[in-house]
């Protein structure tokens, strides 16, 4: 039988230390990064075994595809990827055009950064922040404060990273803030996350400022975090209430944040590698090809 | 008194494990709000059936690991979950002889008491706004407990677990 008095050590006294211990964790939460990390190395198979049944679902979705289906997946990227190829050639000419003039005014040329791609693992994370969980880590080099985009424009940042997998803060968040610049007119300001999804709030404009509705906001490059260029959102609604001292600002972020599955992670500061210079030249030669074939279709 | 050996250590921490899994399990949008606190109510019902095993600071080493996993400020779940299973092995032989349904309403009501202080503590260290979606869990914990309570406890009397 259990002894009905308990021995050892005292129920409030280990509750004294339990709330001690916390008290300490969530003073010092900011310093822990260490800790996290390879706790939670230790604990990301967890996150696999538990993104196993997305998984799953994943695949047997893709191996139940019918001929026909894939067919005309296949048909509706080949389209796109001739639009595309299209498109990157007369941006291959802008680019060397652009370099061109750079070195002629003396600033430096703009390289291409280092990216891989990332999936995102479906697992839960805390309530109260927006964030998505990658299946790269500091394995594959990824660092706090990394920027994440996808194909259409800034995600968020990576904010924590373990042995295998990183998690990314959403330019949504409450907690998030990215400067941007308008193409229109390069007036500077600050995205700030608002919690909703598909809301930023431009903070701090003064009424004056030259701001419209369906201005593309791009990184400005000022944190030093984000490179400069990347679409991040555009603007949605303007208020201009007497009663307030700043306009009141509304943005959509150009990332479908809802339903991110695929991500790049970039290296700023590392320039390209061949592979990928590799791959883009493939991707045109790949493209071409697609050309010529529909070309032999019609 | 004689010594009590513990036995059947892995069984507890393999039902915490799998626990944790449900926990971070990915779930459609609408029925997220309504996920269950698998991880307190396993702890919950060790901390009943084994008070002098598991209780305050086994519920804070989980609380730290469950804050990790979300990527949540550390401390604030290990903070509640201290505090519900305190109040648990407080009363543990109290709710031992409670009715199911009676049982079933405690453990509601410490899955509140759980969500409040996570969403107090939150409040302290950042910008939340309260919001009544808080307390959907521990409808859902209620719903479940009862099947928590069964299924444990036939792997506790099967592998012997003291």
């Amino acid at each position: 039988m259990k002894p009905i008095f308990a021995r050892g050590i005292s129920n409030q006294f280990r509750l004294t230390l339990a709330i001690i211990l916390s008290v300490i964790l969530i003073v010092a939460n900011n310093r822990l990064d260490p800790v996290r990390k390879s706790v939670s190395s230790v604990l990301s198979p967890l996150q696999y075994i538990a993104n196993v049944p997305g998984a799953l679902l994943d695949w047997s979705a893709e191996s139940l595809a019918t001929r026909n289906m894939l067919a005309q997946q296949n048909k509706e990227l080949l389209r796109q990827q001739l639009l595309m190829s299209e498109r990157l050639q007369r941006f291959e000419h802008l680019r060397q055009e652009n370099d061109r003039l750079r070195s002629l005014l003396g600033s430096p040329v703009h390289m291409d950064a280092k990216k891989i791609v990332a999936e995102v693992m479906e697992v839960a994370s805390d309530p109260f922040h927006q964030y998505v969980v990658l299946n790269h880590g500091a394995r594959s080099g990824v660092f706090v404060g990394q920027p994440v985009v996808d194909a259409q424009g800034v995600v968020g940042q990576v904010v924590q990273v373990s042995e295998l997998s990183s998690r990314v803060l959403l330019i949504s968040d409450v907690t998030h803030a990215i400067p941007v610049r308008v193409t229109r007119n390069d007036v500077r300001v600050v995205a700030n996350g608002t919690g909703v999804l598909d809301e930023l709030e431009l903070k701090y404009v003064s009424k004056s400022t030259d701001i419209r509705v369906g201005d593309l906001l791009v990184s400005s490059g000022l944190g030093n975090r984000f490179p400069e260029g990347y679409p991040v959102a555009r603007v949605m609604s303007l208020v201009k209430d007497d009663g307030q001292n700043y306009a009141n600002v509304i943005a959509q972020p150009l990332a479908a944040l809802d339903r991110i599955r695929y991500l790049l992670l970039i290296w700023p500061d590392e320039p390209a590698s061949e592979a990928l210079e590799d791959e883009t030249a493939m991707i045109l030669s790949a493209a071409k090809k697609a050309a010529e074939k529909a070309e032999v279709g019609e | 008194m004689s010594m009590h050996i513990a036995n059947g250590r892995w069984v507890v921490w393999l039902s915490f494990l799998v626990a944790m899994l449900f926990q971070i399990m990915p779930l459609p949008d609408l029925v997220e709000a309504w996920r269950p606190d698998w991880l307190l109510l396993v702890m919950i019902y060790w901390a009943m059936a084994l008070p002098h095993r598991y209780n305050i600071l086994s519920a804070w080493i989980l609380g730290v690991m469950l804050d990790i996993m979300l990527g949540a400020h550390l401390g604030i779940r290990a903070l509640s979950m201290s505090l519900v299973i305190y109040v648990v092995v407080l009363h543990f032989q109290r709710l031992r002889n409670f009715p199911m349904w009676q049982q079933a309403l405690m453990v509601a009501s410490l899955i509140c008491l759980h969500h409040l202080v996570i969403f107090w503590v939150q409040f302290v260290v950042g910008t939340v706004t309260f919001d009544v979606s808080l307390f959907l869990p521990a409808i859902s914990s209620l719903i479940i407990w009862p099947w928590v309570f069964w299924i444990l406890r036939r792997v506790r009397r099967l592998y012997k677990v003291r």
